[in-house]
């Protein structure tokens, strides 16, 4: 009887469980609150205009008659001390906005940022995509489409372009038709844009050079000659850990992170044909003069000016790097334009002074002069960003749009970008500017997960105020914990001899989606080219970029070419 | 749960009267053999994959045949795949470490829980076997970033401590070595746990005989306790030969990196990149399809020889 009752017990845990397996929803998806309170002020508006019938679409005076319900795709980072991604004050703002004003529901799809690829594209092979997806890539987006996953938003945006005047207000046509292909007439996405520019800076330690009585650098050599000061003073610099210095610090992520090294090789002149149809690696690898400056920091490594183990860390999550760099072990490293600045208090630069004293801190400098004896490097362009695109299962195109028009509007993304004054920001007294500050503990749901929220301002990345005036004269003051004027010099060296991309519209690049592991073998190329002794470097470089044009390198460089070729007469666009 | 069923397996055919004698042995078995049908067999008809262009807005049966430019070939992925320089070097390396791992790996677990076996210290022994089990819990990112801390080449503690710049992540034949190496610690305690319960089966008075006749220690572990695991450690060599053209995930990805990446890229990783990441979804399902067919072969040839040689096999 024992046994049989036990058996029974056991059978029916296992139906239980399997029950609780099948009913799983995923834990990410919100729905969107305070449907109640919105509900009662819809009916109220509707019947003010009883009067008039809803047209084709279901819209009444821009506003839809029944509620619709789209889905929308945000990305999480899983910040530390962060809120919900897809649940906070920020996502519960917007769905009671877009309910308000729309009569459409939106419901967040959060997926990890760095692998949003690989969700996206699980998410659609499930018919499950949410129904405004965005991504950096638009490679991806390409693949989805020809395999028949996204929809045309051509003729969407033709039948529907009166609901969406703040979106070609804020983007124009050139970027909203930026990927339209001439051949065929496809929009398979809308480019977005990119309201703060810099990209990329070169820091070193500013009280390291203080100390040893050397000015910043200027060019290579005296930059070269500050790391072997750097490296000859390690026990002045560090004392008992004078054994964990690293005059210069990469990661495996070459072409990033000694990008403005690799810039100042190539030539400043180089028409916009040529940055194109070698710009689909956007990190320069099949650039000329890419050879040359990975030649110097091999020289670099050999003489023990790099870090030695760049290579080995090479997880994405990997933070031995950015721990070395804040516990002061680092004499230089290369990175996106504010680095040092980012995060408040946990950054580098507020690290390093809580630890050393207010002195200690990474400057921004100009150190890798060009042919021209100028600092050529590139800043970002200020169109095409991440590119937002619909999957062929979204059945509210039009819902979706709005939602668009919504996010293109200045006052949504000033708000999702600086708050109500007091919580997120002040405004400084002398100038008018825009001072950002972390939301104290009352408000702790108005923490952005992302800086300025970019996540959510979908087709703006950057500070974007009422005026340009006012982001401008801003964007020194939108990092808190930090001195502004460090953020200026930043701006200043990152701008300086920047060289705009230029962002050609030539439609489908097919062989953009048939490469394999293009990304891979460009890293590993890069990081085995530092690595090798000197005699060795031009074969493992030459050994690995033909690896990586005969992988499909070659074939997009190509096609690139042809469809230049086809559709514009000179090698530069203006 | 199949034991269950082995130790009373009827004779004669199964009636209605023998099922009813042991319900409830089969309302237990039915949940573990849902849980096979649903996911593990009703999954097997997407294998038409490889043989199909792979579109994302239509059912499986209306995608189209794979096809170059129209004429239809269904073995196209197939030939893609062996004409990629990266599935060939993925091909390899699957090999050639699923190897080491079994040359190295299979017989530390053995060699454990003889040594255990023979320990008479109780709490002792029980301490040993507990420590030796845990890595068994730890996930593969955290290993290899134990690794990583531990064997980098100038930072690594091993490096520091010695003083010497021993390569071990960075040249791919280290690499290999610290990979089997990192394999072997982490599953060798868990692998031993049914080894030592094969052990305990062992009749003791083949011990106690043994020892009147004047056997040592030696000649007890030689005579009685091998040949007394031999069946068990039978069933899981051929296991494991079923696994030579597969192998985990986890692993070779987290222990990656750019340097070795000939050493390390194997048939998983390739599939993850080229699958999940890339959405070359009937590419992948060819080499996976593939991987399951040698995979096969080499379980169905070792048990054939193992039957051969007298041993049971493994049905």
């Amino acid at each position: 009887m024992k046994k049989k009752l036990l058996s029974a017990v056991l059978a029916a845990a296992m139906v239980l469980s399997l029950a609780a397996c099948g009913k799983n929803t995923p834990a990410s998806v919100e729905t969107p609150a305070s449907t109640d309170t919105t509900s009662t002020e819809v009916s109220a508006s509707a019947e003010e205009t009883k009067t008039d019938e809803p047209d084709a679409r279901g819209l009444l005076n821009g506003k839809f008659v029944d509620t619709r319900h789209i889905t929308v795709e945000l990305y999480d980072r899983n910040v530390d001390g962060g809120t919900e991604a897809g649940n906070n004050a920020w996502t519960k703002w917007i769905q009671e906005q877009m309910l308000e004003r729309y009569n459409v529901e939106v419901e967040f799809v959060t997926v990890a940022r760095w692998t949003e690829g690989d969700d996206i594209g699980n998410l659609l092979a499930a018919q499950n995509a949410p129904d405004i997806c965005y991504t950096y890539n638009y490679g991806q987006i390409q693949t989805y489409a020809n395999m028949g996953g996204v929809l045309d938003l051509a003729p969407i945006l033709e039948e529907n372009k009166d609901l969406v005047p703040s979106m070609f207000d804020w983007l124009g046509d050139a970027v909203i038709y930026q990927d339209l292909d001439p051949s065929t007439g496809t929009l398979w996405a809308i480019e977005g844009k990119r309201n703060e520019i810099c990209r990329i800076n070169t820091f070193v330690r500013k009280d390291w050079l203080d100390k040893l009585g050397l000015k910043e650098p200027t060019n290579k050599a005296e930059f070269e000659a500050m790391l072997v000061a750097f490296k000859d003073n390690a026990e002045t610099l560090l004392g008992a850990d004078a054994s964990k210095m690293v005059p210069y610090s990469i990661s495996y992520d070459v072409g990033w992170r000694a990008a403005t090294l690799i810039e100042s090789f190539m030539d400043p002149d180089i028409t916009d044909k040529e940055y194109y149809v070698n710009g689909y690696d956007d990190r320069k690898f099949t650039e000329n003069g890419t050879k040359e400056a990975v030649r110097l920091l091999n020289k670099w490594y050999n003489d023990g000016l790099i870090w030695h183990d760049f290579a080995e860390h090479s997880g994405s999550d990997d933070t031995t790097e950015d721990d070395m760099i804040k516990a002061g072990f680092v004499g230089a490293f290369t990175h996106n334009y504010d680095y040092p600045f980012r995060n408040g208090k946990d950054s580098i630069n507020a690290t390093l002074a809580a630890q050393y004293g207010d002195g200690a801190k990474f400057v921004a400098v100009n150190c890798f002069e060009d042919k021209k004896g100028g600092y050529n490097k590139y800043s970002y362009s200020n169109t095409g960003d991440r590119k937002v695109f619909f999957p062929a299962t979204n059945d509210e195109p039009i819902a979706s749009l709005l939602y668009l028009e919504f996010m293109s509007q200045a006052e949504t993304v000033q708000y999702l970008q600086i708050g109500d004054e007091g919580v997120l920001h002040t405004v400084d007294a002398a100038t008018g500017a825009i001072v950002l500050q972390a939301p104290d503990e009352a408000h702790h749901d108005y923490y952005q997960n992302s800086g300025k929220n970019i996540d959510m301002t979908i087709n703006c990345n950057g500070l974007r105020l009422a005026t340009p005036e006012l982001t401008t004269l801003s964007l020194a003051f939108s990092y808190s914990d930090v001195d502004p004027e460090d953020v200026k010099t930043a701006i200043a060296v990152a701008s300086k001899d920047a060289q705009i991309p230029p962002t050609p519209s030539v439609g489908d690049i097919q062989a953009e989606t048939e490469g394999t592991d293009l990304s891979g073998k460009r890293d590993q190329t890069y990081d085995k080219a530092v690595v090798a002794s000197v005699a060795d470097f031009d074969a493992v470089w030459d050994a690995g970029m033909a690896e990586y044009l005969a992988a499909g390198g070659q074939a997009i460089i190509d096609e690139r070419t042809a469809a230049w070729d086809a559709t514009y007469s000179s090698d530069n666009l203006n | 749960m199949a034991k269950d069923n082995q130790v009373k397996a009827p004779t004669k055919k199964l009636n209605k009267a023998y099922i009813k004698r042991y319900w409830q042995l089969y309302a237990l078995i039915f949940l573990p053999l849902l849980y096979l049908l649903i996911f593990k067999y009703l999954p097997m008809r997407y294998i038409i994959l490889a043989f199909k262009e792979y579109k994302l807005n239509i059912p499986l049966k209306e995608m189209p045949w794979a096809n170059v430019k129209g004429t239809t070939d269904v073995f196209k992925y197939f030939k893609t795949a062996f004409k990629n320089i990266d599935f060939i070097r993925a091909l390899k390396n699957t090999l050639k470490l699923n190897l080491l791992d079994l040359i190295m790996g299979f017989p530390a677990p053995i060699i454990f829980a003889l040594v255990l076996n023979e320990l008479r210290f109780n709490k002792f022994k029980k301490v040993v076997q507990t420590i030796a089990y845990m890595p068994h819990f730890l996930s593969w990112v955290i290993i290899a970033n134990l690794v990583t801390q531990i064997f980098a080449t100038t930072d690594g503690l091993f490096n520091r401590v010695f003083g010497t710049a021993i390569p071990f992540l960075s040249d791919p034949s280290h690499w290999v070595g610290t990979y089997v190496g990192a394999g072997v610690w982490q599953s060798f305690g868990w692998g031993s746990i049914i080894y030592l319960a094969s052990i305990a089966g062992i009749n003791t008075e083949l011990y106690e005989a043994a020892s009147v006749d004047g056997a040592g220690r030696f000649k007890k572990m030689w005579h009685i306790t091998l040949p007394g695991i031999k069946p068990t450690i039978v069933v899981l060599l051929i296991m494991n030969l079923g696994y030579i053209m597969g192998g985990g995930f986890e692993r070779p990805y987290a222990m990656k990196n750019n340097l070795v990446i000939e050493a390390c890229e194997v048939i998983s990783t390739f599939v993850y990149k080229n699958g999940i990441q890339q959405l070359k979804i009937s590419l992948t399902t060819a080499v996976g399809l593939f991987q399951s067919v040698v995979g096969l072969f080499f379980l169905l040839t070792a048990n054939t020889i193992s039957r051969k040689l007298g041993e049971r096999g493994i049905w």
